[in-house]
């Protein structure tokens, strides 16, 4: 099918089983005008929020991952599917949350005080944006102060922490030494990576896992989302 | 080797210029923000923007200096940027280390020490680079004054400051004062050390490296500017682009240098490679890297400047991709008239392992590659007319006189190959190259002897390091 054919198909037109199948197609090739439009037609269409998200959009994004995990798809493609997925979710979040349903996750991100190497961090950032979850991402060389803070204002579920340095990754455990002071560690899901980390660093310095890679950070954060909705049930 | 026409590398200065003129870098750092304002480039406080026009760029290659000699404690291990010169330096900054003993496991200083025993034990490694892995246990703050101990007392080569801010770069050069029995001032005009200025590629220069570039400029002691760009994260994917961008920003510490210090010395870094843009990892080696390590070459010469680049491979375990991607990289960096290979001997993973059985793998390579380098010149004698004569047809050179006079010396000997036939090799043990390069680096460390040193050198050493661990744990590092 080329482009031009592509741009005339008319989503209204189609039925709803029709429709999954092209936003699952449209989430493949990264079109985030048109996986907003499908969302809002399913909405229109009465559809509620949960099922737009698992069945048109999550079920797209699962096929997006097992081919980027199978190296057919590229890193730019994902990023653009992740785009296109988090139009849909800035529609769906709001509804979502009416309805009382369990949000998929909100994390805080950042990279540790000393550090500026940030792309690593800011691909998890759109990884995760691409599964659904709302992401803050505070940015490079932030003190533990700007941190807490952030915590303290967006109220996540998930905290991030990257560095590139291992003169720098030590920060991180200043990081969660003072939630553990302040008594808030128990309330965030800590997730680390970068390259100089591995598993026995996460361990040493408290965080719940170390994420060796993007799609690994994407998966390990819906494991412990999936626990922590189940301890909450 | 020269793989771009001389009006394509002016096309890729132009693009460089206009990177700086209209773009411009990030600067993190307010004393460089106010020296380059003060030089008359166009400073946008609020974001750390610089730009630069020509005029100044032009001007800061008038004063750089075409080569530079670095002389550590002992004197005959000095090293020359520059000319024809080729320096190959030990694998620099792996968070991890392994060995087909132990394992992989966290930098530490232990594996720290015995990497600068194996550099200083072999020739061809001409000197250590940054930390050849990082002592993790040891307190960060602190880590940079036990590194440079044992890089002082371990060995007698250069060695590289490590540059996050003023007082990291003040111990190294204070202590490589030290250990020539010199007065630090005396440093000024006859360097010891380099470092490394990393560019955060794209286009953003930190506070803490800005510091140190500048506190090794004033100094006297050379930094090497290297942009790390891997195409397709941090610079476009294509090659020109990659080049362009590394050129603007290597162009960029290149003046901050001069405005420093006019006539300082500054070495041209480069370290282009390319993403796998199905999983966004870095690969090096690659035919993308090769290429940039010709072309870069190109650029360091077309400025005058003493030219860095790297010899890196991506593989996990010193096995076979290790060897064939570290020859790619390695012959685009001598082929591309490299003065300084940094990550010679010992890299692996991406740069995330320093791996003691790669350092004697890569000994091997550079050794060869050295002996190609040596050149061809010869006289009758070697012509070898009157063996050829005495030999019959059918017969061999084994014992004719001319054999006698040169055999010894006449070719090669690999320090890691070995030539036995197939029944020899087995019945010795059936070792391929990886596992005899375990015995290799064993031997050595048995073998080391650490370079003498006056006693009272290393207790002003010793001093030094004691009453600086002591401040520092007082009152603490610029950057922590």
């Amino acid at each position: 099918m080329t482009d031009a054919q592509e741009d005339d198909i008319d989503l209204r037109s189609l039925s709803d089983d029709e429709l999954i199948e092209q936003m699952h197609d449209d989430l493949y090739d990264g079109l985030q005008e048109e996986i907003v439009e499908g969302t809002q037609i399913l909405l229109e269409r009465g559809w509620g929020p949960s099922k737009v998200l698992d069945e048109a959009l999550v079920a797209g994004m699962n096929i997006v991952g097992v081919d980027f995990r199978d190296g057919i798809l590229f890193v730019p493609e994902v990023l653009m599917a992740a785009n296109a997925m988090k139009g849909g979710m800035e529609i769906l979040r709001p509804l979502l949350a009416e309805t009382g349903a369990p949000p998929l996750g909100k994390a805080v991100i950042g990279t540790v005080k000393g550090d500026i190497h940030d792309i690593g961090k800011n691909l998890v950032t759109m990884m995760w944006e691409g599964a659904g979850f709302e992401v803050i991402d505070i940015g490079i060389n932030k003190p533990v102060e700007e941190f807490i803070e952030a915590l303290e204002t967006h109220q996540p579920d998930i905290l991030g922490m990257s560095a590139l340095l291992t003169t720098t990754m030590p920060y991180m455990k200043v990081v969660i030494d003072e939630l553990v002071e302040r008594g808030l560690r128990d309330d965030y899901i800590v997730l680390v990576g970068g390259a100089p980390l591995n598993e026995e660093f996460g361990e040493a310095i408290g965080a719940d896992a170390y994420c060796r890679d993007a799609a690994v950070a994407v998966e390990t954060a819906k494991e412990f989302m999936q626990k922590k909705r189940n301890a909450a049930g | 080797m020269e793989i771009v026409r001389p009006e394509d590398i002016e096309r890729i200065h132009e693009a460089s210029l206009t990177i700086l003129e209209e773009m411009g870098i990030e600067v993190m750092n307010d004393a460089a923000l106010a020296l380059l304002e003060n030089a008359g480039a166009e400073v946008d406080h609020s974001s750390g923007m610089v730009r630069l026009d020509r005029g100044l760029v032009e001007q800061a290659l008038t004063s750089v200096p075409p080569q530079v000699t670095l002389t550590p404690r002992n004197p005959d291990h000095a090293i020359d940027l520059g000319g024809t010169h080729l320096n190959f330096s030990l694998v620099a900054g792996p968070p991890n280390v392994h060995d087909r003993v132990q394992g992989r496991r966290s930098g530490n200083y232990t594996d720290y020490c015995n990497l600068v025993r194996l550099a200083q034990s072999l020739n061809i490694i001409h000197l250590i680079g940054n930390q050849p892995t990082a002592p993790q246990e040891l307190p960060a703050a602190t880590r940079h004054l036990d590194t440079y101990w044992a890089n002082l007392t371990l060995s007698d080569r250069v060695f590289h400051a490590t540059a996050i801010g003023e007082q990291r770069t003040l111990d190294a050069i204070h202590m490589c004062a030290l250990a020539r029995g010199v007065e630090t001032e005396a440093l000024v005009d006859s360097p010891a050390l380099l470092t490394v200025i990393n560019v955060n590629s794209p286009r953003r220069l930190d506070d803490a490296l800005c510091a140190g570039l500048m506190t090794m400029a004033r100094w006297g002691q050379p930094c090497v500017i290297t942009p790390f760009t891997l195409m397709g994260a941090m610079t476009p994917v294509t090659l020109p682009a990659a080049l362009a961008q590394q050129n603007a920003e290597a162009l960029f510490g290149v003046v901050l240098t001069q405005l420093v210090n006019p006539g300082v010395p500054v070495v041209y870094g480069a370290f282009t490679s390319n993403v796998d843009m199905r999983t966004g990892a870095p690969a090096f080696g690659t035919p993308e890297n090769t290429k940039a390590n010709l072309i870069a070459g190109q650029l360091a010469r077309r400025y005058g400047l003493p030219y860095r680049t790297s010899n890196a491979n991506a593989s996990n375990v010193a096995d076979a991709q290790a060897a064939y991607e570290t020859e790619m990289a390695l012959w685009g960096a001598v082929l591309g008239g490299a003065h300084l290979v940094y990550h010679a001997a010992g890299w692996l993973e991406g740069g995330l392992t320093a791996s003691f059985e790669k350092v004697i793998l890569d000994a091997e390579i550079l050794q060869s590659m050295a002996e190609i380098l040596q050149p061809i010149e010869f006289g009758e004698a070697d012509l070898g007319l009157d063996a050829i004569r005495d030999v019959e047809p059918g017969g061999h050179f084994f014992g004719t006189e001319h054999t006698m006079e040169r055999f010894e010396t006449a070719f090669y000997r690999p320090l890691l190959s070995d030539w036995q036939n197939y029944e020899n090799w087995e019945a010795a043990g059936s070792e391929d190259a990886y596992q005899r390069a375990t015995g290799i680096w064993q031997q050595l460390l048995e073998g080391y002897a650490e370079p003498p040193m006056d006693a009272a050198v290393r207790e002003a050493l010793n001093d030094y390091v004691t009453r600086r661990r002591g401040e520092i744990e007082r009152v603490g590092l610029d950057f922590e």
